[in-house]
């Protein structure tokens, strides 16, 4: 790919600790710039198409934009491979999509024989480039270069890694790869298993882990990063898999991932709680893979490379339309989106309330979203549902400025790190879990770091309404919570009634903390600042500097956040007259314990450690559905996602494997 | 150190016998292999510049790499009387089996084992193997052909450390994140020993007499039994809150012990646990990770400290000298004979 770079874990005896680097930037080629000069206004809503006309969300309209999106993408990819240039030029997927196209085949081959060499050493992250290339491309090679992809099969042995991702990707290679070899002996495989053993196990665990991701939710779950590591392998499976069975699931599943992040999108941006998101992410939204990838599926934003966006163009997969209406609604706006996740599988220090799926120990997250027109606030409950990378509840909002920088986001963090993280989630020693993990996650034992759970948390939402509750016993490592306040806030004031009002775009956000704070610059360490050649810290000059963050060290401490939809009010002035006459009672004697009333009169009360109520009735855990939004409705173990929009009814049975496109009959609509 | 009965006992009483009386200066006649993660240089990256299982030829000072360059190998078992042919290497990615000496590698778990930490055959029947990983034991009854999941009877599954019975191939001890448990049907169930419920991170058993075992712990020091692991009580009190990674009890005498650990260092004593003396002068660093008694060397100590690579000792620990492997976060020392290994 142009820009795409690929900074691949491996592991050690320990924890894989995830890692995909993409550096981004806008990818508009000279040919896809004519493209775009004659077809801009399919290719996406831009602003001067977008006011002069809505945008046409029929059946027809969408998949003929998504087509043309496509063909960008593919052309885009394989003008990477430059006859005059097989020495620098091109990756992987770059191959692939010459050799799908049939453009530039002996250059393709060339390109593709000098990054062949010498060894790989990018594990999974070999494994699923190299199988793209074998079956979207493989009809194009000659026999030397089957010669040599047979050689590397045999002699590298890629480590599957230790994440959900991981093996996802890993075993989809498998899959694949195997299947290319069908019949090939245990001689012929690194790991001395014939091609038919490959594919069973490949097999048997892809079907394990969608069966668990839609009765029980991802463990990385709405990750605006690592989605783009669920929708490669899955296009990898959709487009390619012989197994009817196993091909249609997995577009079922690309399906799936991406209801789930269309329902909580606000203008391509993915809102609300999120398993994993790195420092550039959580203070860029927009600097995410989902961001990039949502170009192509929606028209959101603009094309930038992206391994999924070419594996999702290479599939052949087409998203069914009434995911972009969906992903583009107004009409159903403001509503509340929940959904039951879980936590990564726990190893070891499981909570005693953790539990069973199989024989793996995991937590549920109940996660909440309140989706607008203008913004998504999200949350889950907090607590460790995540190593390392977890955002707990975050404010994202409509914006103007450039997709990749625009900090158009707000939430609050508890930085934690400590060996018990470190190893309820990875298979390393206690005393050199949390410096391992910070040789590749820079900022995870750092004190201004932003990503983060905590096991002194506490969060609960209702509409517009977030109380963030915390217990910082003493001795901890990182004693404060950061609330991010981010630049691209205006007419930000410090009230005298206690209350910080700011603004984020069309969003007026009051904030009041239950223990005084200071200000400090975000990254005040400056670990991000300085890291310029790392993987963390890349580009912080651009997408992470001149932000602020109000950091309070109270041990028994939280806060209220009220937000509203700037149309809802008059002025600035009049939302937080209306916010200052709020009822708030709390305390931070004990535990911290706090009683508000939003701004829809609705009563929100939590104590930390006991369930938070709303209007005096305990939120009901115990019956979290699956998804429940005015799109859909599902129960835990249901196994099934039954989306409807409009008039349409969409159905992905995963216990029959089938789809289902029906009418809804008029007297459920 | 894993327990080394099955090497003895392919050596031979001849050759332990003799080895009691060699001084350090005798030419071993074993390979020294060592699982490792080469983190000292990594940075920016989730991966070790380098990790697997490296050897130490008899004879040589020099460690190469050794096997399939697969990443996480925490430990590496031969079957007794193969005469080195069939191996086991555990990893983080599972199982590696050859029956060639090495010369090739098969994956013989499936996509649901992980983790593998420790792995053995049973000496009295060397069909049976087990292997403890950080989601539960397992168990292969042909050789490590196939294995099987073995968790019945364990209320956490997290393990680490396992020591077959060198008598009973049926019965097994499996160090846990809530003590130690025993099994005395091949690991089909599993019951508490009499002894805290701690995490377990290594158990080291004695040779001469196996019903002495060791076992160090995570912030419990190091714990001891006389009874073939029925039951454990706390030794030394020197390091009893310490992370204790490390144990070993020398195979040609029960008395000598040694244990290791974070900021603890290197603790050995000298009879049978009931006094003990700090032995980290010399070492690079406190942070110990593996202690091993060679096994033909008379007093012979190895250690490794974390990324700081390894050092021994013919003085039982008064004197350390350079062992090679700089920058290498150890995980285990098997000792295999010599030139069985390609």
């Amino acid at each position: 790919m142009l820009v795409e770079m690929q900074k691949k874990a491996s592991l050690s005896y320990l924890p894989f600790f995830a890692t995909v680097m993409t550096l981004k930037m806008p990818r508009i080629s000279s040919i896809t710039a004519l493209f775009l000069l004659v077809s801009t206004s399919v290719l996406t809503n831009l602003p001067v198409f977008a006011a002069s006309a809505p945008l046409d969300l029929s059946d027809a309209a969408i998949a003929q934009r998504f087509a043309v999106r496509r063909q960008a993408i593919l052309a885009a990819s394989a003008a990477q491979i430059k006859p005059g240039n097989t020495t620098t030029s091109g990756g992987f997927l770059d191959v692939a999509s010459a050799l799908y196209l049939g453009q530039n085949r002996e250059a393709a081959l060339a390109r593709f024989a000098v990054i062949n060499q010498p060894m790989p050493n990018a594990n999974m992250f070999w494994t699923y480039p190299m199988a793209t290339v074998m079956v979207a491309g493989g009809p194009g090679f000659d026999e030397p270069t089957w010669q040599r992809v047979k050689e590397l099969w045999r002699i590298y042995w890629p480590n599957r890694g230790d994440t959900e991702n991981h093996w996802c990707m890993y075993y989809s290679s498998m899959y694949l790869a195997a299947q290319t070899f069908e019949g090939a002996g245990p001689e012929q495989w690194f790991n001395g298993r014939s091609s038919a053993e490959n594919l069973a196990e490949a097999r048997e665990y892809i079907l394990h882990w969608m069966n668990i991701a839609v009765t029980r939710g991802q463990g990385e779950y709405d990750s605006p990063s690592y989605i783009q590591e669920y929708i490669v392998p899955m296009s990898m499976l959709a487009g390619w898999a012989n197994d009817p069975v196993l091909r249609q699931r997995a577009r079922m599943m690309l399906d799936y991932l991406i209801y789930d992040y269309a329902v909580e999108n606000i203008d391509g941006f993915y809102g609300g709680a999120h398993s994993r998101v790195y420092p550039r992410q959580i203070v860029a939204p927009g600097n995410t893979p989902i961001a990039a990838i949502s170009w192509l599926l929606f028209g959101f934003g603009q094309e930038t490379a992206d391994p999924a966006n070419t594996l999702l163009a290479l599939s052949g997969y087409t998203p069914p339309p009434i995911l972009e209406r969906i992903a583009r609604d107004t009409t159903h706006r403001p509503y509340v989106e929940r959904e039951l996740k879980r936590t990564r599988w726990r190893m070891r220090n499981a909570e005693p309330d953790s539990i069973l799926i199989g024989d793996k120990r995991t937590l549920p997250v109940y996660k909440y979203s309140y989706v607008d027109r203008e913004f998504v606030l999200g949350s889950s409950q907090g607590g460790l549902l995540q190593p390392i990378q977890q955002q707990t509840w975050s404010l994202t909002w409509r914006t103007d400025k450039p997709t990749a920088t625009a900090a158009n986001t707000f939430f609050a963090v508890q930085p934690y790190s400590s060996p018990l993280e470190g190893t309820m989630f990875f298979g390393g020693d206690w005393d050199t879990v949390t410096d391992l993990i910070a040789r590749s996650k820079a900022d995870y034992d750092s004190p201004d770091k932003l990503p983060s759970g905590s096991p002194f948390e506490q969060v609960f939402q209702h509409g517009t309404a977030l109380i963030g509750l915390y217990d910082l016993p003493k001795g901890n490592r990182f004693p404060h919570i950061t609330t991010f306040f981010s630049r691209d806030l205006v007419n930000t004031t410090e009230d005298a009634s206690g209350w910080i009002f700011t603004q984020g775009g069309p969003v007026y956000i009051a904030y009041r903390p239950l223990a005084p704070g200071v200000w400090k610059p975000n990254d005040w360490t400056q670990l991000l600042a300085k890291d310029v050649k790392g993987f963390i810290g890349a580009g912080f000059d651009k997408w992470g500097a001149g932000s602020r963050c109000y950091v309070s060290d109270a041990q028994q401490n939280g806060y209220v956040v009220q937000v509203a939809p700037a149309r809802d009010f008059a002025s600035f002035a009049a939302f937080q007259s209306a916010v200052r006459a709020l009822p708030i009672k709390f305390s931070t004697t004990g535990k911290a314990e706090v009683t508000f009333t939003a701004l829809d009169g609705t009563v929100l009360h939590g104590r930390y450690g006991s369930t938070p109520t709303i209007n005096g009735k305990a939120i009901d855990y115990a019956h979290w559905p699956l998804f429940d939004s005015p799109f859909a409705h599902e129960k835990p173990d249901s196994a099934r996602l039954e989306i409807r929009e409009g008039g349409d009814r969409y159905l992905l049975d995963f216990k029959n494997t089938r789809i289902e496109e029906t009418a809804v009959p008029p007297a459920q609509k | 150190m894993k327990p080394s009965l099955p090497l003895l006992a392919r050596a031979g009483a001849l050759l332990f016998a003799a080895s009691l009386v060699a001084s350090a200066a005798d030419q071993p006649a074993h390979d020294i292999y060592a699982a490792v993660a080469m983190t000292k240089a990594q940075k920016n990256s989730p991966t070790p510049t380098d990790s697997g299982l490296y050897v130490r030829r008899a004879g040589s000072t020099e460690w190469s790499l050794y096997g399939p360059r697969v990443l996480g190998i925490t430990s590496i078992a031969d079957q007794p009387g193969t005469n080195g042919q069939v191996l086991l290497l555990s990893c983080a990615d599972g199982v590696l089996r050859s029956t060639n000496g090495g010369a090739s590698w098969r994956k013989t778990t499936g996509w649901d084992v992980a983790d593998v930490r420790c792995i053995d055959f049973a000496p009295s029947h060397p069909a049976t193997a087990y292997a403890a990983t950080c989601w539960g034991p397992l168990r292969s009854t042909d050789g490590g052909a196939t294995w099987e999941l073995a968790q019945n009877g364990l209320p956490k599954l997290y393990c680490q450390t396992l020591s077959p019975d060198p008598a009973n191939a049926q019965r097994v001890l499996l160090g846990t994140e809530a003590g130690i448990y025993v099994s005395n049907d091949g690991a089909k169930s599993w019951t508490p020993t009499r002894g805290p419920a701690v995490c377990i991170l290594r158990i080291a058993r004695g040779v001469k007499n196996p019903d002495t075992l060791i076992a160090g712990t995570l912030g419990h020091g190091v714990l001891i039994s006389h009874d073939n692991g029925a039951s454990w009580s706390p030794t030394d009190a020197g390091s009893a809150t310490a992370n204790l990674y490390a144990a070993a009890i020398d195979p040609a005498d029960t008395n000598r012990l040694a244990v290791g650990g974070w900021g603890v260092g290197l603790r050995v004593s000298a009879d049978g646990g009931k006094t003990w003396t700090d032995r980290t002068a010399g070492l690079p660093a406190k942070n110990v990770f593996v202690v091993a008694f060679d096994p033909e060397v008379k007093g012979r100590l190895w250690a490794s400290t974390f990324e700081e690579g390894t050092r021994y000792s013919d003085d039982l620990g008064a004197t350390w000298q350079d062992g090679g492997l700089y920058g290498a976060y150890a995980f285990d020392f098997v000792f295999l004979p010599a030139a069985r290994t390609p």
